[in-house]
Parts: structure tokens; C-alpha cells; sequence
């Protein structure tokens, strides 16, 4: 049910869905004239950042209802699962045009690897918005720490340790194996990274709600909701 | 209308209904308290000010209503609530008893942790001492939010009534026919585009959804119009009279002689009532 509501609300706001499904086409154009590999490792990055940015703003949008639906009943976990799902299926929605695109438009990369990658920002870019959107009340700090994120993603080199702290680094690894036909250790290191990424933001998520929404120790519900 | 002017009309036409000056200097700074706090339009939050003091001129002369039926069990025990903001205390050694079929009013100055108080018997503030009992589910409508901007009535329904595990067909009935008793027929209008007084009955249908046994209402008339804020209290008495506790954070002290307990917060943060 809440997986549900999540899909209708976001829905409802065309706009911002146009633009979800715009903002990985302009990364895609901005290099493809120069350098196609660079243009499919841009636009995995901007789906990660729409998708990542949708999820921000779903969280904050339920922020005031949360605790009534907790009130009302709800687990902690079915609140923010709910509203992962919604993101999940809104992500494969987003990202399968875009896998169309490389598979029409580029030639001699590894799709499946490309796939991989596309799957994997399905997966953790919601996991990222959600837990800043948990972590940080207010929409505009959100929106700073995502685009200070995915600047960082862009600017720092691909190879250096600090990079691999960033959430999407598994992209770049996975990309440079897909475009340039690296090894498998890329590959490897890539899927890694992307898996323990996705637990840990995961984990980040459940704490958080469960702190926000916890029961308050001094309340004993006698025969009621837990 | 900008807030002097209306709030100056406000206390002519509570003079015009034969409000006496103090309860109408009392309203008024309310009103004020209540605008100023939230930002709100005088018109959004209250409607035109000839209707909402016909309001309160008609709750003041209207039937007390208070029952001599005995009570049934403690369905509500807050007992020495303290809760401080930094060096600030809100509340100190507050204390209610509510019990099946008793209407409980919170009344207070702005400031005086009303809010506060229903939100830590809600759960959902942390106190810094003291303890709540809910005995059975609770129904919680907040004064301001508590609903989703992108979905419509009968949708805020079905996901309530899931969560208390109301079938959706169930849950959408139940909220019309609530709805229909404070004169509203939901339709396909998303929240955002629903007035501020119609909103707030949505929350409060919400509030009552598969008749949770404690109700946690926070000033929920806030926009009402006079018919409205009047069928409000007939359903907060229809939900005593079918054996729920309801808790009602009120300012129009007009309505106190019409509850069955009321815990008073504007003397020095502490009050006790049961």
C-alpha cells in the first residue's frame, strides 16, 4: 500500500518526472559528440542523480505523514520499504529507455555489463536519497549534499582511494570494463563496491527511520499497535 | 486580508454576537497567537470573521452537554510529564487520567506545551520524565500537516485503514461516511488543492479511521466554518458517547463546560486533571 500511494504521488508530479527522464538525456549529449564511452558513464551518473534526487524529495514529502501511518499501525521498515519499492520500480521505468539508447547508438561495449551498471543505480541511488533525505531534514541541505556527491564523482580521479568512499564509484569501475574492455577485476571491484554500497546505505536507512520513528520509551501501549 | 484588519473585524463582530469582553479579548489574542505562529491567512485559518464569531457566540450559548454516565476504564494515564526545550521547561509534573466515554480538553496559552503534551501521550515527542499508558489504538489528527500533498481522500483512507488493518473498499466507505457528518463529500481533488478548513477535516476523518480507541486531536478546527466547528464537537460527543477517550487541545474555553475533564497548562506549566 505504500509502495502503491509512492507511485501515484510521484505520478501525479509530471513535471518533475519530465525532467527525471531529461537530466540523464543531457548528461548522455553533453559528451557524445566527443567521446561516446564518456557519454554512457555520464548518463549512468545522471540516472543515479535523478533517481537519487527523487527519492530525496520522496522522503521529505512523507516526512509529516509518517508518524500517523506509524500511529496508525505501520512497521517502521514497511514505511521505508514501501517507499524503496516505489523508487525501485520507478528506476527500472527510467533506466530501460536509456539501455535502448546504448544499444541503438553504441557499438563495440559490453551491454551487459552496461546492464549491470544500470541495475545497480537502480538500486542504490534510492537507497542514497532516501538516507539523506532521513538524515537531513530540509530539502535544499539534501539537494546541496547530493550535488556536492555526484561533483565529487565527476571531479576526483577514478583510481584514487578517496573516490571509492563516494556511493557511485562502482559506475565508473564497471564503465571503464564495459567501454574500454578492461579486465574482469574492474568488473569485479565494481559489483563489489555496489553490493557493500547498497547494505550499508541500507543500513543507514533502517536506523535512521527507526530512530525518527521510534516509540518514545515513556509510552506503554496496553492492547493497542506496538 | 492582512491580520490587523481582520483580527479588528473579529472583535467587532464578537461584540455584534454579545461575546463578553473578556472571552473576546481572549479569542482574539488566540487568533492572533495562532496567526502569527503560523504564518497562516487570516481567511485560510479562520474563515470570513463574521462566521467565526457567530461560532463562537453560538458554542458559548449553546447546551451543556457534559453526561453524569459513569466512565468506563482508563483508556489514557499521563502521569508527571516533564518536558524541557534546552533551559526552557514546557511542561512540568503534568498529569492526566482520561477513561472511556470522557471528553478531556487541553486548554493554555500560546507557548504553554499543548502541542507538545499531546504529541509525548501520542508518542511521538520524548519526554524528559514521566509516563503515558494507552490502553488500545490511537487516532491522532496534528494541527497543521499529517496528510500527503499528491493524493486524494479516498486514497489517504485506504493507506490509513490499511495500517489498521481496514480493507480498502472498507476504509474509502467509512472515510465518506465520516466525511459526510462534518458536510464534506470527498472527491477526486488532490490534498494540496483542498481549502485549509477542508484539509483539516480530512485529517480529522483520518484521525477516527476503524474507530481507534483513543482519539489525540490538535485544535482540529483550525479554518472550520462555524456549521463545521459545530458538527466537530457533535462528532467528538458521538465518539464519546460510543465509549472512545477523546483528548481535544482547544483555546475557545467556551467549550469547557462541556467536556468532562480539562487540564489547564497556563498556570506555571503543570497541571493535573483525571
Amino acid at each position: 500500500m505504500v509502495a502503491e500511494m509512492t507511485l501515484r504521488e510521484t505520478a501525479r508530479r509530471r513535471g518533475v518526472l519530465v525532467l527525471l527522464l531529461v537530466l540523464p538525456l543531457a548528461f548522455y549529449l553533453a559528451r557524445r559528440g566527443d567521446h561516446l564511452g564518456q557519454s554512457i558513464r555520464f548518463v549512468c551518473l545522471g540516472l543515479s542523480w535523478a533517481l537519487a534526487t527523487a527519492a530525496l524529495f520522496v522522503g521529505s514529502a512523507a516526512r509529516s505523514l509518517e508518524p500517523r501511518l506509524r500511529l496508525s499501525g505501520y512497521r517502521t521498515h514497511q514505511l521505508f520499504l514501501g517507499r524503496l519499492l516505489a523508487l525501485w520500480a520507478l528506476g527500472v521505468a527510467l533506466s530501460a529507455p536509456y539501455f535502448v539508447l546504448i544499444l541503438v547508438d553504441q557499438q563495440n561495449v559490453r551491454y551487459a555489463a552496461i546492464a549491470v551498471i544500470m541495475l545497480l543505480g537502480v538500486l542504490v541511488a534510492p537507497l542514497f536519497g532516501l538516507a539523506v533525505s532521513a538524515l537531513l531534514p530540509r530539502d535544499l541541505e539534501g539537494m546541496l549534499v547530493l550535488l556536492m556527491v555526484v561533483g565529487l564523482q565527476m571531479i576526483l580521479d577514478p583510481a584514487g582511494s578517496a573516490s571509492r568512499f563516494l556511493p557511485f564509484w562502482y559506475s565508473r569501475e564497471i564503465g571503464t570494463y564495459a567501454i574500454d574492455h578492461t579486465s574482469a577485476d574492474y568488473f569485479d571491484r565494481g559489483l563489489l563496491h555496489g553490493a557493500v554500497t547498497a547494505v550499508l546505505l541500507l543500513a543507514v536507512v533502517a536506523v535512521a527511520f527507526g530512530i525518527r520513528l521510534r516509540r518514545r520509551p515513556h509510552v506503554r501501549i496496553v492492547g493497542g499497535l506496538s | 486580508m492582512r491580520h490587523e484588519i481582520w483580527l479588528a473585524a473579529l472583535t467587532d463582530e464578537l461584540r455584534r454576537h454579545g461575546v463578553g469582553p473578556d472571552l473576546a479579548g481572549h479569542v482574539v489574542a488566540e487568533a492572533a497567537g495562532h496567526l502569527r505562529d503560523s504564518g497562516e491567512a487570516p481567511l485560510r485559518a479562520f474563515g470570513p470573521p463574521d462566521t467565526y464569531a457567530a461560532a463562537v457566540a453560538d458554542s458559548v450559548g449553546g447546551p451543556a452537554l457534559a453526561r453524569s454516565v459513569p466512565a468506563g476504564p482508563v483508556r489514557l494515564r499521563a502521569v508527571d510529564i516533564t518536558k524541557r526545550y534546552g533551559r526552557r521547561t514546557v511542561l512540568s509534573g503534568v498529569s492526566l487520567t482520561v477513561h472511556a466515554g470522557q471528553v478531556a480538553a487541553v486548554v493554555g496559552a500560546n507557548g504553554s506545551g499543548k502541542s507538545t503534551f499531546l504529541g509525548i501521550c501520542a508518542g511521538l515527542v520524548g519526554a524528559d520524565a514521566g509516563r503515558v499508558e494507552l490502553h488500545g489504538t490511537v487516532g491522532y489528527c496534528p494541527q497543521a500537516g499529517g496528510t500527503a500533498d499528491f493524493l486524494q481522500a479516498g486514497e489517504h483512507f485506504a493507506l490509513i485503514g490499511a495500517g489498521r488493518g481496514v480493507p480498502r473498499e472498507a476504509a474509502v466507505r467509512d472515510g465518506a461516511r465520516r466525511a459526510a457528518a462534518l458536510d464534506w463529500a470527498p472527491g477526486d481533488a488532490q490534498a494540496r488543492h483542498l481549502s485549509g478548513g477542508t484539509r483539516q477535516k480530512l485529517n480529522l476523518v483520518l484521525a477516527g479511521l476503524g474507530d481507534p480507541d483513543v482519539l489525540l486531536l490538535d485544535e482540529p478546527y483550525q479554518g472550520f466554518d462555524r456549521g463545521t466547528y459545530l458538527d466537530f464537537w457533535h462528532e467528538v460527543w458521538r465518539w464519546r458517547d460510543a465509549g472512545r477517550a477523546v483528548v481535544v487541545v482547544t483555546h475557545l474555553l467556551n467549550q469547557l463546560d462541556r467536556v468532562d475533564v480539562v487540564l489547564d497548562l497556563s498556570a506555571g506549566s503543570s497541571g493535573v486533571a483525571a
